[in-house]
């Protein structure tokens, strides 16, 4: 069910694989793309529980890419399983120290599932410029999590300005529940929106993303409220005549909705898992141009869904900028 | 309705957000009954689950029971927290708590209807249902004149009254026999306006059922080989394993054919067998559906290919079963069959003289359902025929269920220095890795009938159409007793013989 390989190479690394489906038989056949993780070490096991539960939605393999000290010699070491503790999926994960990890891409290519979709997740702080990593060139959809970068909002802003068609973010994801919450809260009203509302902790992502959502599709100023949070804690909507929609979620789990003179209702709202979150972005493969319209108006960067939708790899030498 | 077209929030490139049905009550009556406890109950909270039950809900249970809201929740909280697909947990339980009603009252007392009528304008007020009611008859067929009669006299039928929508489920039986299923359509359509009738037929909501179109109308690869030129045969199966498990009262009158055949596998064999709607929408499935249907040919020999069955006593799966006659509250020497084969031809240039066989029944090795599309030997091999003894005819089996996927079989040569080419099977499957998010049947079901979407219902010329095929089949075994196969075998000999005589045999599924 799992070989180990120490210090190995890229060739070998694809004969386990082989040996490996072929002991297991039929376990994963249909495969539905590829996943690239790109991770740290302290992250692995969060990551390997998250696309865990994604591939169980989605039959992929799962490539996850862990680079550690560039001082080092070059080595990698890999762990190949099939159907194992990562459940019905083709898993490798690869641990490259030295500077074959700045080539992790040459590694990953001939593994990736013949004529599939890649999808490569940064489950750490993203690239400033995904040009900058092969392994984003290379995948038809790219996944970053603004959330965890140090200051979310300038990774926002990076997104935007380096955004092409198929980048999605997390920190977007996140909002889905509540989007969907609005849309249906709104559907059986009749005239336009006044103004709107987001509630969400300071410096978070997904309350900017949420803001920038209500701008560019209902056309009015948007304001964003500083809280306690956690997360995102109210969104509200006022119509023109008067009538309005309010959505508040104080702790993270329960959420109150209002709607004109109704009674108020409660209703579970519950902060997603990870994997929840990944198996959402792996649904579709398609560029998202809803996200981009969102994050240009939470943003002020335009004509993002104007952008081509393929990079071309750009070389930088992390020695350089130690040395530059 | 839900009007998408001026909800600015609404954007038809946003995959991301679901459809969610409007505000609403979803009336079950008979909601003790195994149906509601084991699948409607447990398919409301995994929609809850998902996040796709509307903010203003309420379940509202009918039944002959003494009770109150508590009695019903402890009930409901059992059957969701014991038969739901996805994780239990305990605040989407609560939520749905509080959206429980339970009203006591039968079928034929007149108070218990009119309390109902009043407490579906009450909930307008308490839980915002916006007049908006789904009824799912969960009763027996013989109290559906009554129950209906009763919905039309105190007006909870009626769009206009509350100014929302009422819609009705029905499940099958869908009558015995076509002046039966006629006489029930005319009444519920005419209480119910046709377009708010929803008939289940849980097939239907099935993922690989579905699929069976996306495979046929979204590739070019088996379209143009879906036709009489390329086919020889086509095998519809549905296999039970268990007996009529306690279902005697019921199964003894209706039988295999009228349980199964009429409903399940012609609506199998419709989707197999139908051409290419022009657009996905409800209307144009069924539209083709019904052309198909209509051109259903029976047998000219039935007496050889319309053949029945009843299980004697025997062995399955390592345990002795009893003998139909003996199973409990079954009338001494019943003549009603619990397996039924029958060729069917369809009369189109697409099929013409393609035969149909359609199998079902009770006892048989395993529970299977599958199509199988069996294709024609190449006109010419090139090889020595001692190398493709053991090739057998291409297939493409859909795999309804369990194990839900797509077989491709077809010939391949065996590894080693002589020419000998033998079957092998590719495999396409469905359930080891998407089952966990797909949806149940009756989870997909019920959110097409709170959202109003009939794709995946028949309308009632279908059941029209396919009593057509059954009534004459009933009316020629009324004077042909069964034929006994042991319990734990593929069924009785006459059925073998049917395809032996055509050159042909069942596939094994």
């Amino acid at each position: 069910m799992t070989t180990t390989l120490w210090d190995t190479n890229g060739g070998d690394i694809v004969k386990a694989l082989l040996v490996e489906r072929r002991a297991a038989g039929a376990l994963a056949s249909g495969l539905a793309l590829s996943l690239v993780v790109v991770v740290d070490e302290k992250h692995v096991a969060e990551a390997e529980t998250a696309a865990t539960v994604a591939a169980a939605a989605h039959p992929c393999r799962l490539l996850i890419v862990v680079r550690r000290s560039l001082e080092r010699d070059n080595r990698i070491d890999a762990e190949v399983q099939v159907g194992g503790r990562l459940g019905p999926t083709e898993a490798v994960v690869m641990r490259m120290h030295g500077r074959v990890a700045l080539h992790a891409e040459s590694v990953v290519l001939p593994l990736l599932a013949p004529d599939a979709p890649v999808v490569t997740w940064w489950y750490a702080a993203p690239p400033d410029v995904i040009a900058t990593d092969a392994l984003g060139v290379l995948a038809n959809r790219r996944i970053t999590d603004s959330a965890q970068a140090s200051d979310p909002i300038a990774a926002l802003q990076r997104r935007a300005e380096d955004f092409a068609p198929g980048d999605t973010d997390l920190a977007w994801s996140r909002t889905t529940p509540w989007r969907s919450l609005l849309a249906s809260a709104m559907d059986p009203v009749d005239s336009a929106a006044s103004t709107a509302t987001v509630g969400c902790e300071t410096g978070n992502p997904s309350g900017a993303l949420l803001c920038g959502w209500l701008t560019s599709k209902l056309g009015v100023e948007t304001t964003v409220e500083d809280t306690k949070g956690p997360g995102i804690t109210e969104a509200g909507i006022t119509v023109n005549n008067g009538y309005r929609v309010r959505i508040t979620r104080p702790d993270g789990r329960l959420a109150t909705l209002s709607l004109g003179e109704d009674p108020e209702r409660k209703l579970p709202l519950p902060r997603r898992e990870l994997g929840d979150l990944l198996a959402e972005e792996l649904r579709r493969m398609d560029p998202d141009y809803v996200y981009a319209e969102a994050l240009s108006a939470a943003t002020g960067v335009g004509g993002l869904d104007q952008r081509p939708a393929t990079r071309t790899h750009v070389w930088r030498d992390p020695a350089w900028a130690e040395s530059g | 309705m839900s009007r998408p077209e001026t909800n600015p929030l609404r954007d038809p490139r946003d995959r991301r957000l679901p459809r969610v049905p409007d505000p609403c009550a979803l009336v079950v009556f008979g909601v003790t009954g195994d149906l509601a406890r084991k699948k409607l109950i447990p398919a409301v909270y995994d929609l809850g689950n998902r996040g796709l039950l509307p903010p203003g809900f309420v379940l509202l249970g009918f039944a002959r029971r003494d009770w109150g809201v508590g009695e019903f929740e402890s009930l409901a909280r059992e059957a969701a927290s014991q038969h739901s697909r996805t994780e239990f947990r305990e605040d989407v339980w609560r939520r749905i708590a509080d959206s429980l009603s339970f009203l006591p009252g039968s079928f034929d007392d007149p108070e218990g209807f009119d309390a109902l009528a009043a407490k579906l304008v009450e909930l307008e007020e308490t839980h915002g249902i916006k007049g908006n009611a789904a009824f799912y008859l969960s009763i027996p067929p013989a109290a559906f004149p009554t129950v209906l009669e009763q919905m039309a006299r105190t007006e909870m039928s009626d769009n206009s009254v509350r100014g929302g929508w009422r819609r009705v489920v029905v499940e099958k039986p869908f009558g015995h026999d076509q002046q039966s299923a006629r006489e029930l359509n005319e009444l519920v359509d005419r209480v119910f306006t046709p377009n708010d009738v929803f008939r289940i037929d849980h097939y239907l909501g099935k993922e690989t059922v579905q699929n069976l179109l996306a495979l046929r109308f979204a590739n070019t690869l088996f379209e143009p080989i879906w036709n009489s030129h390329f086919v020889d045969s086509v095998q519809i199966t549905m296999a039970e394993d268990v007996g009529i498990d306690g279902r005697a009262a019921f199964y003894d009158s209706a039988g295999a054919a009228r349980d199964v055949l009429q409903n399940h596998l012609l609506q199998l064999l419709a989707l197999t067998a139908m051409e290419e709607p022009v657009s996905f929408d409800a209307e144009a499935i069924r539209t083709e559906k019904i052309k198909v249907l209509n051109a259903i040919s029976l047998p000219r020999d039935l007496e050889h290919d319309a053949i029945r069955g009843q299980y004697d006593q025997g062995w399955l799966a390592g345990q002795r079963v009893p003998a139909y006659l003996d199973e409990k509250d079954v009338p001494k020497g019943s003549t009603t069959e619990t397996y039924v084969a029958v060729r069917l031809g369809i009369e189109t240039r697409r099929w013409a003289g393609v035969p149909f066989y359609l199998r079902t029944g009770k006892r048989l090795p395993r529970r299977v359902t599958e199509i199988a599309v069996v294709f024609k030997k190449a006109p010419h091999l090139p090889f020595d025929a001692t190398d493709t003894v053991e090739l057998g005819q291409n297939q493409l089996v859909v795999r309804v269920q369990p194990d839900e996927g797509v077989t491709l079989r077809f010939g391949s040569k065996v590894p080693g220095s002589a020419m000998e080419v033998r079957d092998v099977s590719m495999d396409f499957l469905y359930g080891a890795s998407f089952t966990e998010s797909s949806p149940e049947a009756y989870e997909r079901l019920i959110l097409d009938v709170l959202l109003g979407d009939q794709t995946l219902f028949p309308r009632n010329e279908e059941v029209d159409a396919s009593w057509r095929v059954i009534d004459p089949l009933e009316e020629f075994w009324a004077t042909h007793p069964p034929e006994k196969y042991r319990a734990g075998e593929w069924g009785p000999r006459g059925a073998d013989e049917m395809l032996t005589r055509d050159g042909r045999v069942w596939r094994r599924p």
